[in-house]
């Protein structure tokens, strides 16, 4: 059922057969179906998907057509009910919720449109957030001071989030993502609630990011402007991949359709 | 990198907790204001209420619940105790003081045709019983008499004076009375069936007894040695009527428990709704941080992390609660004691056992009610959370 990099015919055709091997995640003929009062909602319908190293996706479709879903899936937090999806190698259906959360943890940044920071914590302290429970306080607070500066906000350590504007908000998000070294980075319209300039700081951060940290980026998006800025876009409409437009398009159609 | 950080890094969860319930500040206060009153009501009543029964039993103490008191049996056919009985009971009893006495009832003629019954007590020596107030007991004591504080101060008698006595005469007799000089007044005592008047024992020209006191050092030791006489002597035969102040004591700490369990338990009432207030609490924060916790929940934290959060941040306003409470419940027995026993610091085993107690109830009671939050909000989906 689960193909190996490169076997599945499809992907190899439209890649041109260059599937990189050190995939991070791996989705084949994927369907996501929710139960909303008593009926079944099919929010994906057979996608297939890749994601490798310093990759740079956007997810781009109308509303309900199964954008969030997917980011869900690649995100570890959901999972879905038919088809294979894989994160390096291994099978993540049979994870336990544990496991789930402590690869979650590993492997993936969350970067959200409302930020969601807390607003009872400085910055630094909200991007040491996520490994506040690790008891490696020293070297915690060493990664998110150097991650606030790499993000352009040194001076900004001891500032609550309602004392930063909208793009410094996002960048401490973007920190707080990268706290634990994830693999791949998931945008959930990371410019959504940003003016243009400050979006583009944002986009330009995500690049240097993939260049310096090999991170991978997805982001759904409605914007155009950053759709541009990926090298691949997905098209999804109605649970399916409608067009992929770009030089290595790890994002179609499953075999069934 | 300070020392209090390093400390604080390896609590996560208290800093995390802490900071979660400074946010409502307002809110988090309530809660632990109706923790703190059940708290109180709890320690207070319990410890207050034990400071009470010490007094009450350091009073029964007093009026004789140290002694033991025995008089012939049913199955006796003597009426009174001989010199062998004595010391029979006093092998018994091992190291216990016993004083044998034989009572009964006098005219006193308090002046001509004038007279009353007066309880007397016939025995060796009335200073094994009473302390003396004035006056002295001869060695030899016969043809005198030693009377009560009461006795005295009642019909003006001073050490010296002379009073006449005469046994109950039968019916149709007229009383003989004879004279007695009193040598002594005996000191007020609180203790429990204290007569009128001691005469010495060769007076009643027997030396035979109807009663044996038995002067223990504690209500322990007067339960152990009541149980040893009635072993002793009362096998198959009732040979002897043992009675004693214990089990008045143990029928009165009963009555006393009974109503500070039935106070304290109004006092847990108490908490109970100290405890739906924090369940009301943690509910409406946990809903209110619903997307904040959604976040934890991607970026890491386990159910079990989230879990032990929320319980970390109920005991907090638990232990916020309870450490308020407990200082004014201390303030209440500390006043208690001053009052029933005297020494505001006269805290007694069972009184410190409630206070405690009250603080173990009031912080378990706060993770009780915060278990259901902190379950719903651990496991609920990320997902769902943040979809918003």
């Amino acid at each position: 059922m689960a193909p190996a990099p490169g076997d599945d015919g499809v992907t190899a055709d439209v890649t041109g057969g260059t599937v990189p091997t050190d995939e991070i995640i791996r989705g084949t003929d994927v369907v996501k179906e929710y139960e909303t009062g008593g009926q079944t909602v099919r929010a994906l319908k057979g996608v297939d998907f890749g994601i490798a190293p310093a990759d740079f996706v956007a997810v781009v479709g109308p509303s309900g057509s199964g954008k969030s879903t997917l980011l869900n899936l690649l995100g570890l937090l959901d999972v879905a009910t038919s088809g294979d999806v894989r994160l390096r190698g291994e099978d993540v259906s049979t994870f336990t919720d544990r496991e789930q959360t402590r690869k979650r943890k590993e492997t993936i940044g969350f970067v959200f449109q409302s930020f969601y920071l807390i607003p009872t914590l400085t910055a630094l302290e909200n991007v040491e957030m996520p490994r506040m429970l690790d008891r490696t306080p020293t070297q915690t607070r060493e990664r998110a001071t150097q991650l606030l500066e790499r993000v352009g906000l040194g001076d900004r350590l001891d500032h609550y989030p309602d004392e930063l504007s909208g793009g410094q908000k996002q960048r401490v998000a973007i920190a707080r993502s990268l706290i634990n070294d994830p693999d791949i980075l998931l945008a959930d319209e990371p410019t959504g609630n940003l003016d243009r300039d400050t979006g583009d700081r944002i986009l330009e951060l995500f690049d240097e990011l993939r260049t310096d940290e090999n991170v991978a980026v997805v982001t759904v998006t409605h914007d155009d402007y950053v759709a541009e800025a990926a090298d691949r876009v997905v098209t999804l409409i109605d649970g399916r991949v409608r067009e992929t437009e770009d030089r290595r398009a790890n994002f179609e159609e499953g075999p069934d359709t | 990198m300070s020392w209090l950080r390093a400390i604080t890094g390896r609590f996560p969860s208290i800093v995390i907790a802490r900071r979660n319930v400074s946010r409502a500040r307002t809110r988090s206060l309530l809660a632990a204001a109706a923790i703190m009153i059940g708290v109180v009501a709890i320690g207070a009543i319990g410890a207050g209420g034990a400071a009470f029964k010490q007094s009450q039993l350091d009073r029964v103490q007093e009026q004789g619940a140290t002694n033991v008191y025995v008089s012939p049996g049913l199955d006796r056919e003597e009426r009174h105790f001989d010199r062998t009985d004595l010391m029979q009971i006093d092998e018994t009893v091992g190291g216990a003081t016993i004083v044998a006495t034989e009572s009964r009832s006098m005219e006193y003629r308090i002046r001509f045709e004038q007279q009353r019954d007066v309880s007397a007590t016939y025995l060796d020596d009335p200073r094994r019983l009473y302390e003396v107030a004035a006056g002295e007991i001869p060695k030899n004591w016969r043809r005198s008499a030693v009377v009560s504080n009461e006795f005295a101060l009642r019909h003006g008698i001073e050490p010296g004076d002379r009073i006449m006595l005469a046994p109950e005469p039968d019916e149709g007799e007229d009383a003989v009375f004879s004279p007695y000089r009193v040598t002594a007044v005996l000191a007020e005592t609180q203790a429990f069936g204290a007569d009128e008047v001691y005469l010495p024992i060769e007076a009643t020209g027997d030396r035979q007894y109807s009663q044996v006191r038995i002067t223990t050092q504690s209500v322990g030791e007067a339960e152990a040695a009541a149980r040893a006489l009635r072993e002793e002597f009362n096998g198959r035969k009732d040979t002897l009527i043992v009675f004693e102040l214990t089990s008045l004591v143990r029928l009165f700490k009963s009555i006393v428990n009974g109503i500070n369990v039935f106070l304290a338990g109004l006092g847990s009432l108490s908490l109970l709704v100290a405890g739906v207030s924090i369940a009301n609490t943690m509910l409406m924060s946990v809903t209110k941080r619903r997307e904040e916790i959604g976040v934890l929940r991607a970026v890491g934290y386990s159910k079990a992390d989230i879990l032990r959060i929320l319980l970390v941040e109920a005991a907090l306003l638990g232990a916020i609660g309870a450490g308020i409470g407990i200082v004014l419940a201390l303030l209440v027995v500390l006043a208690a004691n001053a009052i029933f026993l005297g020494d505001p610091l006269a805290f007694t085993s069972e009184s410190l056992l409630y206070l405690v107690g009250a603080v173990v109830f009031g912080i378990g009671t706060s993770l009780v009610a915060g278990a259901y939050p902190a379950w719903r909000a651990a496991n609920e989906r990320p997902v769902e959370a943040l979809r918003g």
